[in-house]
């Protein structure tokens, strides 16, 4: 077998060892990204947004950029140095609470001079690496123990900490959700499950009435019952709905959906960019959207099963959940099934440090399966 | 290749470790799929025309385009009434992000200042939202337009509107007739909606008719308002996009209201006002003028002193709202049909043809009237303090002598007289198709036991008789009753619009003048008229004899080839003691002088016009009424009868000015003094 598999690799090039399926994939969701990004910031008013679609071309050209010098270079490169990320990025995160840009209220990002850096988006992907260096490292037979999780519970808390302070308690929910889907992923003891699930259970009501900015909670009541407010904050939610469900089967047509063109819909080129294209694209356009994020996991995981070591497997659960995370929540939010939080939709929101770190993530994944054959 | 790192130690099999934890991962995802796939389905499918129809009203906002209101012309088509074009600025709130900039720059070019802008612009915000735009000035010249509309890119919010002015070229003339029109007011909009039940919606922000025809035809007037549709961003911006589509909305387009054609005639009326302002000794009048043809149609309606509805159309000022409705003059008020008035003098006719038909007296009883005339514990005068000796009807009219009146008084009684003032309309709504008209007043034995719950006095008989005590008319009525006695018994229902038509031209109405009664034809089938012919003859005589007769109460006033007939009256509204009787009138203070009546028709055998003219504090009929009327009746033969007029004498009414000879104030000065 081990033989059969050299005589294989050997007749590989370079080139044909990249997995361009998933490379098309990704591409195919870019397309689709561009052209709803196009829509978006070309209405009646938004003569003043139209260069962000160019922006988003050349944040692309440099994401791909990336995606391939990452396939290429061995993703154990960068577990070596995982720890050294992990304090950087930390200090980012740090800095940011500092110095720190704000907007609508929350500081996010650093001034980097050319562009802006919001460290907690970098931090997903670290957190992914150091996961996966630490437990990969362990023997597992029956589950995780509560001392195999005190590391990886301490590194994921700092970061969590820092990033709901900011606020972003929607970033800060998805690095926790990273890190438990491979903690998950890994198997955890049924014991320490089980007194997880109490313990969230009785933490919830304390962290509703002291852990959560009013705001906070005005999204979450807001979302149990949008009619409260419908100009105020249920009106994201309400017009958003509107927006999706007016798309009916086959949609309004590109450029023609009323809610996005005349402004009804907020934040429509990054949050809220799915309901652009349900409202244009329809039922049919959504669906194929969707498919295409299904096929990327299945590829994702079709990679992970055949990494040729366990620390492969985990980097690209690591980010397939990060995928999946963020379109899940992002989609859910769109769609009134979840309260309105502050995360994009990977490949289709506007934005450069997330279009950049997901192009960069999903490099990971092309890294291992570039490697896949290779002992 | 070799791994080296000490850290890695992961095999093959060790990554294998991991296989049974992947349909983990597949359930997560097909789970999730389900739940998205599930909520679009519900959301685009099932919810799909709901949400589609709520997107569009999302955006589609209503526009509404007031129609113009209909014209009123008069009975050759000329107008009377219209619209202009016009400017005006506005500023939105919502929009007015720099308001207090906006309102300096505006400031500059319009003469407002700039703090009462911001005050309007707060204010209406406050009340009305910030989605109504603020009217800050109308009727803006075109300078200012252009002004304006170049500070329009600087100032968000402040805008320039093309707008219909309803337009009365007339001016002050005839205002009270046609109305004016202006904002509805809140209760008015409870009111209409609740009296049209749906029929027309009347909404905050509608030009509504007030007052007069404006307000009576509004319906017919005021067409039907456009509704257009624009699509709106989510800030209420107009959003400019070709082919838009609303959901099978239709706009409609706005259709102009009817047209009305009055029975009015714009050069009597224009006499008729001229006549009114006539600059004689007391000057301009103070009162109501009406012309009627004998079928009830009207000619002229005046009202003096009067407004100008211009300045309603353009939204008045509060500052003149409040000298109009503050003058003591009254020049909002109908006069014609809004107050009532005692006949005085011009009621003897009507006592007159009941004292014929009662056979109290004939055509040639003689009765003794002398200057003054005892009743009961009270002396009554003659006006002139003349003995007038004994005298038929006929001079008892030409002379106005009170003392044969109150004789006819005591003879007939009230109610007597008060059957046939009824049977003239006086005391009774003529139903003229106008607001607010009183019905004044014909009292009976029965209606003052009833209304003050006292017995009739056998006094009041005389005072009544002379159109004194309890009775009380309006111009109007005067000059119907009038023409009814000129054409022997036609009473006629009042009329004011010929026709209506559409903007199309079609005839939406046409109107036939109405026989109220013909006094002259019998009652019931075989029956005696209530007043025969003969009666209406003598008294006609009469009325003849005061405009033509030597000692003829308006016998200044004819028209050369044409007899003039009429009556004077003179009302005391304010008892004198025995000193001031005596003081010429026109000295006194305004407010105690007499109003002055004339009653008039021409010819006067077969009249072919009445005209009724009261003139308030203008001390005497004879020279306050009578010269206005005969003006009017001139302009009117002169127009439609000139064969009839002699080619006027150089001047002729110079000689016989009662300012120069003889004074007819003097005349018939202290005509009802007790």
């Amino acid at each position: 077998m081990i033989t059969a598999n050299n005589i294989q690799v050997e007749g590989r090039t370079l080139f044909n060892r990249v997995d361009w399926n998933f490379a098309f994939v990704i591409f195919a969701l870019n397309v689709i990204g561009l052209i709803n990004l196009y829509s978006a910031t070309h209405g009646v008013h938004s003569s003043g947004n139209s260069n962000l679609f160019w922006m988003q071309i050349i944040w692309l050209s440099v994401g791909w950029a990336v995606y391939f010098v990452v396939t290429l270079i061995d993703y154990k490169f960068f577990i070596r140095f995982a720890y050294l990320f992990y304090a950087l990025n930390l200090a980012a995160l740090a800095a940011v609470m500092l110095f720190g840009k704000s907007f609508y209220g929350a500081q996010r990002w650093l001034d980097l001079g050319v562009f802006r850096y919001q460290p907690s988006e970098t931090m997903k992907f670290v957190m992914i690496m150091i996961l996966a260096k630490i437990l990969a490292k362990k023997k597992i037979t029956d589950g995780l123990s509560f001392k195999d999780l005190a590391l990886p519970g301490v590194l994921t808390l700092i970061p969590f900490i820092l990033t709901v302070k900011q606020p972003d308690l929607g970033t800060a929910i998805l690095i926790a959700a990273i890190s438990a889907s491979l903690v998950f992923f890994v198997r955890v003891k049924k014991s320490i499950l089980i007194i997880g699930l109490l313990i969230g259970v009785i933490t919830a009501p304390l962290v509703w009435n002291f852990g959560l900015k009013s705001y906070q909670k005005n999204r979450i009541l807001t979302f149990v019952s949008p009619g409260r407010d419908p100009r105020g904050t249920g009106y994201n939610s309400i017009q958003s709905k509107i927006a999706v469900g007016s798309g009916k089967v086959w949609g309004k047509g590109f450029r023609k959906g009323t809610q996005s063109q005349l402004e009804f819909l907020p934040e429509r080129h990054t949050d809220f960019i799915f309901s652009v294209l349900s409202e244009e694209h329809g039922f049919i356009g959504s669906i194929f959207t969707v498919s295409l994020f299904i096929v990327l996991y299945l590829m994702g995981i079709r990679i992970a099963t055949q990494a040729r070591d366990k620390f492969g497997s985990l980097i690209v659960i690591g980010v397939l959940s990060y995928l999946f995370w963020h379109m899940f929540v992002n989609m859910s939010m769109v769609i009134g099934m979840m309260p309105i939080v502050g995360v994009p939709l990977p490949l289709l929101s506007y934005g450069g440090s997330s279009l950049v770190a997901t192009m960069a993530g999903l490099g990971l994944v092309s890294s291992v399966a570039y490697r896949k054959y290779l002992f | 290749m070799s791994h080296s790192n000490s850290f890695l130690t992961s095999t093959e099999e060790e990554a294998k470790e991991y296989q049974d934890r992947y349909k983990i991962l597949y359930l997560v995802v097909g789970v999730a799929t389900l739940l998205i796939v599930g909520r679009l389905w519900f959301l685009q499918i099932i919810q799909g025309q709901e949400l589609r129809e709520y997107s569009e009203r999302n955006r589609v906002k209503e526009v509404k385009r007031p129609a113009p209101r209909g014209l009123i012309l008069d009975r050759e088509g000329r107008v009377l009434v219209d619209n202009l074009p016009g400017f005006e600025a506005t500023i939105s709130p919502q929009y007015a992000t720099q308001l207090e900039k906006t309102a300096e720059a505006v400031s500059e070019v319009l003469d407002v200042s700039a703090k009462e802008i911001i005050a309007e612009v707060k204010t209406s915000r406050r009340r009305n939202g910030p989605f109504r735009d603020v009217r800050i000035k109308d009727n803006l010249t075109l300078e200012e337009v252009y002004r304006l509309k170049m500070l329009r890119w600087d100032h968000p919010g402040l805008k320039v509107n093309e707008v219909i002015v309803r337009h009365y070229p007339l001016k002050e003339n005839g205002a009270q007739l046609f109305g004016y029109v202006s904002e509805i007011s809140r209760q008015q909009i409870e009111k209409y909606n609740k009296q049209y039940q749906g029929k027309f919606i009347f909404e905050q922000g509608d030009i509504i008719g007030k007052q007069g025809l404006e307000e009576e035809w509004e319906t017919l007037v005021r067409g039907t308002d456009g509704m257009y549709f624009v699509e709106v961003d989510a800030r209420g911006r107009e959003a400019v996009q070709e082919n838009s589509q609303f959901l099978g909305l239709e706009p409609s387009p706005e259709v102009p209201g009817n047209n009305l054609i009055l029975t009015i005639d714009k050069d009597i009326q224009q006499a008729a006002y001229q006549a009114m302002q006539r600059d004689d000794k007391i000057g301009p009048r103070i009162g109501g003028l009406v012309a009627i043809l004998p079928n009830g149609e009207i000619l002229a309606w005046v009202n003096t002193p009067s407004y100008d509805p211009n300045e309603f159309s353009t939204g008045i000022s509060s500052k003149l709202w409040s000298r109009l409705i503050n003058d003591p003059f009254k020049p909002l008020r109908n006069k014609i049909i809004q107050d009532h008035y005692p006949p005085g003098s011009i009621f003897k006719p009507i006592v007159a043809l009941a004292a014929l038909e009662e056979k109290v007296i004939t055509a040639n009883t003689k009765i003794f009237s002398p200057s003054q005339f005892k009743f009961g514990r009270r002396v009554y005068h003659n006006h002139s303090r003349t003995n007038y000796g004994e005298i038929p009807v006929t001079k008892a009219l030409e002379l106005s002598s009170n003392v044969f009146f109150y004789k006819m008084g005591i003879s007939l009684g009230i109610n007597k007289i008060a059957k046939y003032a009824s049977a003239l309309g006086i005391g009774h709504k003529t139903h003229i198709r106008l607001n607010n008209e009183v019905s004044g007043l014909i009292p009976t034995e029965e209606w003052k036991k009833e209304a003050l719950g006292e017995e009739w006095q056998p006094g009041e008989n005389l005072s009544n008789a002379i159109g004194q005590g309890f009775v009380l008319t309006t111009p109007l009525q005067m000059a119907l009753a009038y023409s009814a006695i000129g054409t022997e018994g036609k009473l006629y229902k009042p009329m004011l619009v010929k026709k209506v038509i559409s903007n199309q031209n079609t005839i939406v109405k046409t109107f036939e003048s109405e026989l109220v009664r013909d006094l002259s034809q019998p009652q019931e089938e075989g029956g005696t008229p209530l007043i025969s012919v003969h009666s209406f003859k003598v008294v006609k005589k009469g009325l003849e004899l005061v405009a033509n007769g030597a000692r003829g109460t308006a016998r200044w006033w004819k028209i050369p080839g044409v007899k003039m007939a009429g009556k004077t009256g003179t009302v005391q509204v304010r008892s004198f003691s025995a000193d001031q009787i005596y003081d010429k009138c026109l000295e006194r203070p305004i407010h105690q002088r007499h109003h002055g009546w004339f009653v008039g028709y021409a010819p006067a055998e077969n009249p072919l016009i009445t005209v009724a003219v009261l003139a308030e504090r203008s001390c005497a009929g004879s020279s306050g009424g009578a010269p206005v009327v005969r003006d009017v009746i001139q302009a009117f033969l002169k127009k439609y009868h000139p064969e009839k007029i002699i080619a006027p004498q150089p001047k002729p009414e110079i000689k016989s000015d009662p300012d120069n000879t003889e004074n007819p104030e003097s005349a018939e000065n202290n005509d009802h003094s007790e």
